[in-house]
């Protein structure tokens, strides 16, 4: 194994414009073959990163500077339009509210489902399943479909679910919020947790206090582009010295 | 590899339990609906119409509905699965948003979900086709014109999928096409038609070598004639399987990562 757990070398996106798409059979088919880059949104430019195993890494960044989509490249949902991505080990990620759950299926089979697309046998997951139900603290309602759950116990089962299948890497987008303070706290010990174990996590939030408590590398995105890297304060410190020459002070707030 | 396999596995399963959910018959629907069909089919063309059927092998029977059954098991794996695929597809297109996975193991589960309907319809072909003596060892046979025919649909389903998953034209298309490619073969009615004067060459050609239609002859020729298929009919049909299913399978592969980014 190397001392790497993701490497990101030359990472460029390109998204689709939705209005730009054509609206009728014969638009698209006049359209075969011709390509026009005002079609296309560069949500990240040539990214270059290396995340040492068992690092604790924050992305920080102003609202659309591609901290998700980097997210989501590194759990493999996205393919990069240019350059390389690679991740060492099982990764495990919680994207977003009720990530990778379908909402017709019960708690208790979208957490076997979940741990299929991990790569995790029945067994193991069946095995797991007391834990996940206690930790998540839903009760009876793993039997019921995920549909009718509240916003908190979806990002409640999904990080259960996330931290539970003994991920060597875990992706975290800014869900954990959406829990409530007792939650929160148990979320923060558990990451805790992984990290002692060796688990590399990659975080993603805008609370900038919560970022320098856990992280000791921060990485700082501002309009798809990889301004700095390093250890957590200094970077957070230029990201709020650019949000102040901003004089934009919404996202300093939001703390 | 394991990881795909216990994907598919459980594809296959929410198939199944999905579709006869919230019904307190269940399963005996599964029976009720082909059993319909050839009741009909078999009251409108052999009856109303007159539509004789060949004798069978033992020379007992001459059952236009068992001539039609035969047909419209192998039949329906391929509408079921065509069809199918494009909402296998969408119906996981949100979660492969959130989280990775082979996106092919949907559609895969949902085609073995298929293929588990498909062998309770052939155990109850084969009883009925005991229960009239009309049996013999080609009955391996069904099951190579069910093996192909599967593969024929996925390789077609892969394709007409992706193209769903961005315009969901390609749904109602589907629906049109099939629906007019159930007359392109021989299944409410028989070959020998075929061979009247008034049917143009081109069309009596095209009847007998599409490849659905090479499916349910193989079939037939098992289970109604009791006759080992032509080998130039299985040749093409094995050519039409492995070649669809391959140009299918590739397509969807060098396209699945895409679909995270439909809208």
């Amino acid at each position: 194994m190397s001392t790497r757990a993701i490497s990101v070398d030359g990472v460029s996106k390109k998204f689709r414009l939705e209005r730009n798409r054509p609206s009728s059979i014969k638009e698209a088919i006049l359209r075969i073959g011709k390509t026009n880059d005002a079609d296309d949104f560069w949500v990240l430019r040539d990214i270059q990163l290396q995340i040492e195993r068992g690092s604790f890494f924050g992305l920080i960044g102003h609202n659309g500077s591609g901290k998700s989509t980097l997210l989501r490249l590194m759990a493999g949902i996205h393919r990069p339009t240019t350059g390389t991505i690679e991740s060492d080990g099982r990764l495990s990620a919680l994207l977003e509210l009720g990530s990778g759950f379908h909402p017709d299926l019960t708690g208790r089979e979208n957490v076997f489902l979940n741990g299929a697309m991990l790569g995790l046998s029945r067994k193991q997951m069946a095995e797991s399943m007391d834990t996940i139900i206690e930790f998540s603290g839903i009760g009876d309602f793993i039997d019921e479909p995920v549909k009718i759950y509240s916003s908190g116990m979806y990002v409640r089962l999904g990080f259960a679910v996330a931290v539970n299948v003994d991920p060597e890497i875990l992706l975290v987008d800014e869900v954990i919020a959406v829990g409530d303070e007792a939650f929160q706290r148990r979320c923060m010990a558990h990451m805790n947790l992984l990290r002692e174990k060796g688990t590399t996590i990659v975080l993603v939030s805008h609370n900038t206090r919560l970022m320098t408590e856990l992280c000791d590398t921060i990485g700082w995105l501002d309009h798809g582009r990889l301004m700095e890297v390093g250890p957590s304060e200094g970077v957070i410190a230029s990201y709020l010295a650019a949000v102040d020459a901003d004089g934009d002070n919404k996202l300093t707030t939001r703390d | 590899m394991r990881k795909s396999a216990s994907l598919i596995y459980h594809f296959a399963e929410r198939e199944s339990k999905a579709r006869y959910k919230r019904s307190l018959l269940g399963w005996f629907w599964s029976f009720m609906n082909p059993l319909t069909t050839v009741l009909v089919y078999n009251f409108v063309f052999g009856v109303v119409y007159g539509a004789k059927a060949p004798l069978t092998d033992n020379g007992k029977a001459e059952s236009f509905g068992l001539y039609l059954f035969t047909g419209l098991v192998v039949w329906s794996v391929f509408t079921g699965v065509v069809n199918g695929s494009m909402g296998w597809l969408a119906g996981v297109s949100e979660l492969r948003k959130k989280i990775y996975f082979p996106t092919e193991t949907a559609l895969l589960g949902g085609a073995a979900a298929n293929a588990v309907q498909t062998s309770l319809e052939a155990v109850v072909l084969i009883t009925i086709m005991i229960a009239f003596a009309n049996i013999s060892w080609t009955v391996i046979f069904l099951f190579v014109a069910l093996t192909l025919v599967m593969l024929f649909a996925l390789g077609i389903g892969f394709i007409v999928s992706v193209f769903n998953a961005r315009y969901r034209d390609m749904q109602y298309l589907m629906g049109i096409l099939l629906g007019v490619a159930f007359f392109a073969v021989p299944i409410v009615y028989t070959e020998e038609l075929l061979n009247r004067q008034e049917v143009p060459d081109l069309v009596r050609v095209f009847v007998t070598w599409n490849p659905p239609a090479l499916f349910v002859e193989i079939a037939r020729d098992a289970m109604y004639f009791l006759e080992v298929p032509q080998w130039n009919r299985l040749l093409a049909a094995t050519v039409w399987a492995v070649v669809t299913f391959t140009v299918g399978w590739v397509f969807f592969r060098s396209k699945s990562m895409e679909i995270s980014e439909e809208p």
